[in-house]
C-alpha cells in the first residue's frame, strides 16, 4: 500500500469536501421529508389495470372522486404482482390497491396487511346489498376485507354463424358435446381451440370445469386446499374425461398464446374455445355480436352446478394513514354508479357486483352472463385464485404434459402430487 | 505486489495527498453501497427461508439440500451448461470465422460487417419476439420448410421439449455472432501482417498461418471473448423468458429463469438467492480458471 503523511491542508480540505458532500445530502432528505408531510393526506389508490381501456376507465371514475385528493398509480401486472406484499409491508403503504378475492386476499388479511372494512358491508353500507355468494368470497376470520366491483364469467365460446354453417347445435350433455366435436372434425376443423403456449394456465379452464362437473365445487376447493391428492381417484376421473377431448383440440394452440388462439376461433378455423368473457376484448369488432357461448356441459346431474366467476375488486392496507379516507373510497368505488362507470369505459364484459346498477343496457351477451351465473348452485374463481400462482405452475406442468403425452397420465399425476405436496407444505 | 518490487527501489514515491483519498472514498463508498452490500444480502438471504415480508427466518443450509433434490433445478442446471457449450461455441466460432472472412478490405465488406452486427442493437426481449414469429407453426421456418418439401421437418419448435431450449439457442447465437465478430476484427486488426506476409512466402498453407501466426496473437481477445461469453451464457434470461418463460413443463428452464420465477412471481426470497449463489459460484469458478491459466500461460 502507498501511504502518505496527512498534511494539514490536505486534511482541511477534505474536511470541507466531506462536510459539503453531508450538506448537500442534508437538503436531498430535507426537500424529501417536507413532501412526505404533504402526501399523508392524499390518498393513494395503487392499480394493476395496465391495459389501456380499463386504465383510462378507473382514471375517469377517480377523477369523479372529490371528496378527497386522489393519486392513482398504475403499475404493470408482472410487477404490481411481485410488489404488492412490499407495498402492504412498506411503513407508508398505498391505501387502497387493486387486486382480486378469493385465497389470495384471505392470505394477505392473515399476516395482518388489510383493513377490517366490516361496516361497510354492514347496516346501509355501500356493500350490504351485495349476494351472500360475494360477502362469503370477501371474509377472513369473520371480517370483511375485500370489496368486490365487477367478476366475469367462463364458458364455451362460439360462432353462431360458425355453427349454422356446420349444422351443429349446442351441447348440453356431455355425450351431444362430444358428438358436436366429431361432427366439427369431420369438417376438417380443429373443435377446439386452447393456447397453452406462454398461457399455459388457459389449460387450467378445463381441468376446473371437468372437476366442478364431475366431482363438484365442494372437492375442488379441497383439492387446491390440499385436502385431497392430485393422484387419487377423483382426479382420475376428470382425466379420463380430459382425456377425451386431446384429440379435438387444436395442436397448435401449444405455441399460441390465449389470445393468438382466438384467431382461429373468429377466423372459423377453429370450432369452440372455453374461456373468460374477456375474449370479447380479443376479437375482432365486426365478429364481436356472432360471437356466442354455452355452460361447459354437465357430466353427472347429481354434482350442483357450479361455473368460475373470477372477481376483481380493492382492498385497504390495515396500515393506511388516513383510515376514513380510505374507506370513504372504498365506498366511493364499491357504488352502483362508480361500477357502471367503469365497466362501461374498460368496454369490458365484466359484470357489476351491485344489484342495484342497471344492467338493461349491457349487450345479450352479457345479459347471457348473469343469468348463467344467476342460475348456477355455486361459484369458484380459478386455480390460481382459489389456490396460489405456485400452486398454478404445478398444474401448468403437468396439464401441458398431459396434453403432449395423455398416455402418460398416472405418472404425470404422480409428479403433480409430489410437487403440490411441495407447494403446500412450504 | 508494491511489498516484494519495494526493496531494490530508491525510496521516492508520489505521495498522493489525502483529499486525492476522500474522492476516492466516495465511489468506494457508493460501489459498497450499492454493489457488494446487497449482493452480501444475498448471500445471507440465501440461508434463510423469507417471503418478502416481515423478518428472514435463518435456516442454515435447508435451501441447498432442497436444491440438491429439486428436479426443476436440476433440469435447469443440466440446461445452462448446454446453454454456455452451444452458446458459446457456437458464437465464438462463428464470430470468428465471420471476422476472418470478413478482414480484408474488399468491395462491400463494410455491408456484410454492419449487416451481421446489426442484430446486436436490438434487445434480447426484442430478439426473443422477433424468433417467436418465425417459429410460430405457420411461421417463416415451417413454411420455408414445406416448400422446399421437408413437411416431414416441421415442428412446434418452442412448444416441442425436445427442440424448445435449441429455438431458443439459435436465436441467441444469431445476435451475439455479430458482437463476437466485431471484437475479434478488432484483434485481427492489432497483429501484425508482415509476419502473416512473411510466413506466406515461407510456403506456409492458409490454414497453418492462422493457427501459428495469427491465433497466438489474438491470445488478449480470448480472454476477453471468454469472460464476455461465460458471463453473457450464465446470466441469459430475456430471451428465454420472451420466447418461451421455460416451458413447455421447464424443458427450457435457466437457472436465471428459474431464479426468476421462485424469486418474483411465488415470491420464494431465500431460495432465489439460493440459487443465485450458485450462479456467482459458477462464473467466479469459470473466470478464475481461465484467468489463473492465462496468467500462467503469459508469465512462462
Amino acid at each position: 500500500m502507498i501511504s502518505a503523511p496527512l498534511s494539514r491542508r490536505g486534511f482541511l480540505a477534505g474536511l470541507g469536501g466531506v462536510g459539503a458532500a453531508a450538506l448537500l445530502g442534508a437538503c436531498a432528505t430535507g426537500s424529501d421529508d417536507s413532501s412526505g408531510t404533504a402526501a399523508s393526506s392524499t390518498l393513494t389508490l395503487q392499480s394493476s389495470l395496465s391495459d389501456p381501456d380499463p386504465k383510462a376507465a378507473l382514471t375517469k371514475v377517480v377523477e369523479g372522486y372529490t371528496k378527497n385528493k386522489t393519486t392513482l398509480n398504475t403499475i404493470a401486472i408482472e410487477t404490481f404482482r411481485a410488489q404488492l406484499p412490499t407495498y402492504l409491508n412498506s411503513g407508508n403503504p398505498p391505501d387502497v390497491l387493486t387486486w382480486y378475492a378469493g385465497s389470495v386476499a384471505r392470505d394477505y388479511a392473515s399476516k395482518g396487511f388489510l383493513l377490517d372494512v366490516s361496516d361497510l358491508w354492514a347496516g346501509d353500507g355501500p356493500c350490504a346489498n351485495f349476494s351472500p355468494a360475494l360477502k362469503e368470497l370477501s371474509t377472513a376470520d369473520g371480517k370483511q376485507i375485500f370489496i368486490p366491483t365487477n367478476y366475469y364469467w367462463w364458458g364455451v365460446f362460439y360462432r353462431k354463424s360458425a355453427f349454422q354453417e356446420w349444422g351443429v347445435e349446442v351441447p348440453a350433455t356431455w355425450d351431444e358435446f362430444i358428438a358436436v366435436c366429431k361432427t366439427i372434425k369431420g369438417k376438417g376443423v380443429p373443435p377446439l381451440s386452447m393456447g397453452t403456449g406462454s398461457t399455459p394456465w388457459v389449460a387450467s379452464g378445463w381441468f376446473d370445469y371437468l372437476n366442478l362437473r364431475v366431482n363438484g365445487a365442494e372437492f375442488h376447493r379441497d383439492l387446491l386446499a390440499g385436502k385431497h391428492s392430485f393422484d387419487g381417484p377423483e382426479v382420475k376421473a376428470v382425466m379420463e374425461h380430459y382425456r377425451q377431448l386431446v384429440e379435438y383440440i387444436d395442436p397448435k394452440g401449444r405455441s399460441y398464446s390465449w389470445q393468438d388462439a382466438v384467431t382461429p376461433l373468429a377466423s372459423k378455423k377453429a370450432g369452440m374455445y372455453l374461456i373468460g368473457a374477456f375474449i370479447t376484448s380479443a376479437v375482432p369488432q365486426d365478429s364481436v355480436d356472432d360471437l356466442d357461448f354455452f355452460r361447459v356441459p354437465i357430466i353427472d346431474p347429481s354434482v350442483p352446478v357450479a361455473e368460475e366467476a373470477p372477481t376483481d375488486g380493492y382492498f385497504a392496507s390495515a396500515k393506511s394513514r388516513n383510515v376514513a379516507g380510505a374507506k370513504d373510497l372504498l365506498a366511493y368505488l364499491a357504488s352502483a354508479p362508480a361500477q357502471q362507470q367503469f365497466i362501461e369505459l374498460a368496454k369490458s364484459s365484466n359484470l357489476p357486483t351491485s344489484p342495484t346498477v342497471d344492467t338493461s343496457k349491457f349487450s345479450p351477451l352479457v345479459q347471457k352472463g348473469i343469468t348463467l351465473l344467476n342460475e348456477s348452485k355455486a361459484i369458484t374463481q380459478f386455480f390460481n385464485r382459489d389456490s396460489s400462482d405456485e400452486l398454478q405452475t404445478t398444474a401448468d406442468t403437468a396439464l401441458t404434459k398431459f396434453l403432449d403425452a395423455p398416455g402418460d397420465v398416472g405418472k404425470i399425476l404422480t409428479e403433480w402430487q409430489a410437487s403440490a405436496k411441495k407447494v403446500l407444505g412450504s | 505486489m508494491t511489498a516484494v518490487a519495494a526493496p531494490d527501489r530508491p525510496r521516492r514515491r508520489t505521495r498522493v495527498p489525502a483529499v486525492v483519498w476522500a474522492f476516492l472514498a466516495v465511489p468506494a463508498l457508493v460501489e459498497l453501497a450499492m454493489v457488494f452490500w446487497p449482493a452480501l444480502n444475498s448471500f445471507y438471504l440465501s440461508f434463510t427461508e423469507w417471503n418478502g415480508l416481515g423478518a428472514a427466518k435463518p435456516i442454515g443450509l435447508d435451501n441447498f439440500r432442497n436444491l440438491a433434490s429439486d428436479d426443476v433445478f436440476r433440469g435447469a442446471f443440466e440446461n445452462n451448461v448446454i446453454w454456455a457449450v452451444g452458446f458459446g461455441g457456437l458464437s465464438v466460432l462463428g464470430g470468428l470465422a465471420l471476422a476472418v472472412a470478413l478482414n480484408r478490405p474488399r468491395r462491400g465488406v463494410g455491408l456484410y460487417r454492419s449487416a451481421i452486427y446489426l442484430p446486436m442493437v436490438f434487445s434480447l426481449a426484442v430478439t426473443g419476439l422477433f424468433w417467436r414469429v418465425q417459429y410460430q407453426p405457420d411461421g417463416t421456418i415451417n413454411t420455408f420448410l414445406g416448400a422446399i418439401g421437408l413437411e416431414s421437418l416441421e415442428k412446434q419448435w418452442l412448444a416441442n421439449p425436445d427442440t424448445a431450449l435449441y429455438a431458443v439457442l439459435i436465436a441467441a447465437v444469431w445476435r451475439q455472432v455479430g458482437y463476437v465478430m466485431v471484437l475479434y476484427l478488432a484483434g485481427l486488426k492489432s497483429t501484425d501482417p508482415t509476419l502473416d506476409d512473411a510466413s506466406a512466402v515461407d510456403g506456409a498453407s492458409a490454414w497453418q498461418r492462422f493457427r501459428f501466426v495469427t491465433w497466438p496473437q489474438l491470445r488478449g481477445v480470448n480472454t476477453v471473448v471468454f469472460a464476455v461469453t461465460v458471463i453473457d451464457s450464465l446470466r441469459t434470461f430475456d430471451i428465454v423468458w420472451a420466447m418461451t418463460q421455460g416451458g413447455p413443463y421447464h424443458s427450457s428452464e435457466l437457472l436465471s429463469t428459474y431464479m426468476f420465477q421462485q424469486g418474483f412471481t411465488f415470491l420464494n426470497l431465500g431460495y432465489a438467492s439460493a440459487i443465485a449463489v450458485v450462479i456467482f459460484a459458477l462464473a467466479l469458478i469459470f473466470i478464475i480458471t481461465y484467468l489463473v491459466r492465462a496468467t500462467k500461460e503469459e508469465a512462462a
